[in-house]
């Protein structure tokens, strides 16, 4: 896979993961119901729940900061920090959804589809992230540019093929 | 030597000099990507540490599990009294319902004395209703029962009619609250006769005999029998779910943002109260 393809594919992701959090953020400040699959149950149990807060804070909320910084680290040029910067990001966005789905699991006891989704999505960022992060430039094959040994980071515009 | 041969030898030895930079370059190369992928796995393994960490430490700030409710001690179980009965205590009973019979609203509320979240709303908004809308006369509650996170049938007809069968001595709403606030570990178990015979034993006031003797009342299974079929009728398929009217009118189903917050309630009482 191209650097390039990469990026849009881990975009694209992003930008689904970010309207996912968005309509769970609206449901819960709009204070009303998410549209769920079987009658509703579980995701305004999920929601409704003690465990829909972290500190006082909505965690869909959370997740839509979440998703902001995950998609501004790829809106950045394509750097080893930009992409270390993404891969942080999808880790403890992983992290966070490990988190809740356990809550789910084992406190709620209800399953929520749109945490699921989100769980989902960030589960592949984080794999494709880590990919990223871990091959470096995509067109050297594993092979470290000099910006990745040492020297000045390269200014390429973004998607531009390395040599 | 010829000038021929002379020129072939250098040229080989220029040729060996330029591979054995190629091959250095090469090795260098290799050696500066080992290190760089190393540098990346030891960024990338402080990172997963670090989240690690984190999410253990909110685990355990924000309770490591279900939060269990059967309380250790008689201190403990004291206090669960002692808080029920300020919150229930002196309030009319009758049957399943609490607050006054001539309340203007009644509020529906379909519960599995065993559902997580049912006790999260006993535990969070129902409290604040009480003490403002069913303590005042304004409203009375109706607990109907609709199995849903019990899962052996028999087992959620004896913990319902245990309660039901406290309803016979207008102290049904003992019964639950004491329940709620004792309840275990979803699928765990808990609930068995020693269970039921404990919760029976706090419920301040209570006639254990007559209690007992109430059990096995037919009334009390065919009214859980009833419960269901309305709660069927009504399309609710979880708990809690909820209906508010008019007393004596058709209940209608209550929509409700937040099962901790009472506003949702609120709202629909105080319209149900101006219609």
């Amino acid at each position: 896979m191209s650097s390039r393809s990469l990026r849009i594919t881990l975009l694209v992701l992003t930008v689904i993961g970010l309207g996912v959090a968005s309509y769970l953020t609206y449901i819960h400040y709009a204070g009303i119901k998410p549209l769920c699959g079987r009658n509703g149950g579980g995701c305004e149990i999920v929601q409704t729940s003690e465990y829909s807060k972290l500190a006082g804070v909505p965690v869909a909320l959370i997740g839509l900061i979440g998703y902001v910084a995950i998609l501004a680290s790829l809106l950045l040029p394509e750097t080893e920090r930009s992409r270390f910067a993404t891969v942080a990001l999808t880790v403890i966005g992983f992290g966070f959804s490990v988190y809740l789905t356990y809550r789910e699991l084992f406190s709620i006891h209800h399953i929520c589809e749109w945490c699921v989704s989100s769980a989902v999505i960030v589960t592949v960022l984080m794999c494709l992230a880590t990919w990223r992060f871990l091959r470096g430039d995509a067109t050297a094959m594993g092979t470290p540019t000099q910006a990745e040994i040492g020297a000045p980071e390269s200014n390429a515009p973004l998607g531009a093929a390395h040599s | 030597m010829s000038t021929v041969e002379d020129d072939e030898q250098d040229l080989t030895r220029k040729q060996r000099r330029e591979q054995a930079r190629a091959k250095r370059k090469e090795l260098e190369q290799a050696e500066a990507a080992t290190a760089v992928r190393r540098t990346r796995l030891t960024q990338l393994g402080i990172v997963v540490a670090i989240v690690v960490v984190i999410i253990v430490a909110v685990v355990i700030a924000t309770g490591g599990g279900s939060k269990k409710g059967i309380p250790k001690n008689t201190h403990e179980k004291n206090a669960i009294v002692t808080e029920v009965t300020s919150l229930v205590g002196g309030i009319a009973q009758n049957g399943n319902t609490l607050g006054d019979p001539k309340a203007p609203v009644t509020l529906a509320y379909f519960g599995d004395l065993e559902c997580p979240i049912c006790r999260e709303f006993t535990l969070g908004a129902l409290p604040s209703l009480i003490q403002k809308y069913v303590r005042s006369g304004k409203l009375k509650i109706e607990y109907r029962s609709l199995e849903t996170a019990t899962k052996e049938p028999e087992t959620f007809k004896t913990q319902q009619v245990a309660a039901l069968a406290a309803g016979k001595q207008q102290k049904m709403w003992y019964f639950i609250e004491l329940f709620y606030h004792q309840q275990g570990e979803e699928d765990s178990g808990y609930v068995t006769e020693n269970y039921l015979q404990n919760l029976a034993q706090q419920v301040p006031g209570l006639n254990l005999t007559t209690w007992s003797a109430a059990r096995s009342d037919p009334e009390l299974a065919n009214s859980i029998a009833t419960d269901a079929q309305a709660a069927n009728v009504a399309g609710f398929t979880g708990t809690p779910s909820f209906q508010i009217g008019k007393t004596g009118g058709p209940l209608k189903k209550l929509e409700y943002a937040s099962l901790t917050e009472p506003s949702s309630f609120e709202s629909a009482i105080e319209s149900t109260l101006k219609a």
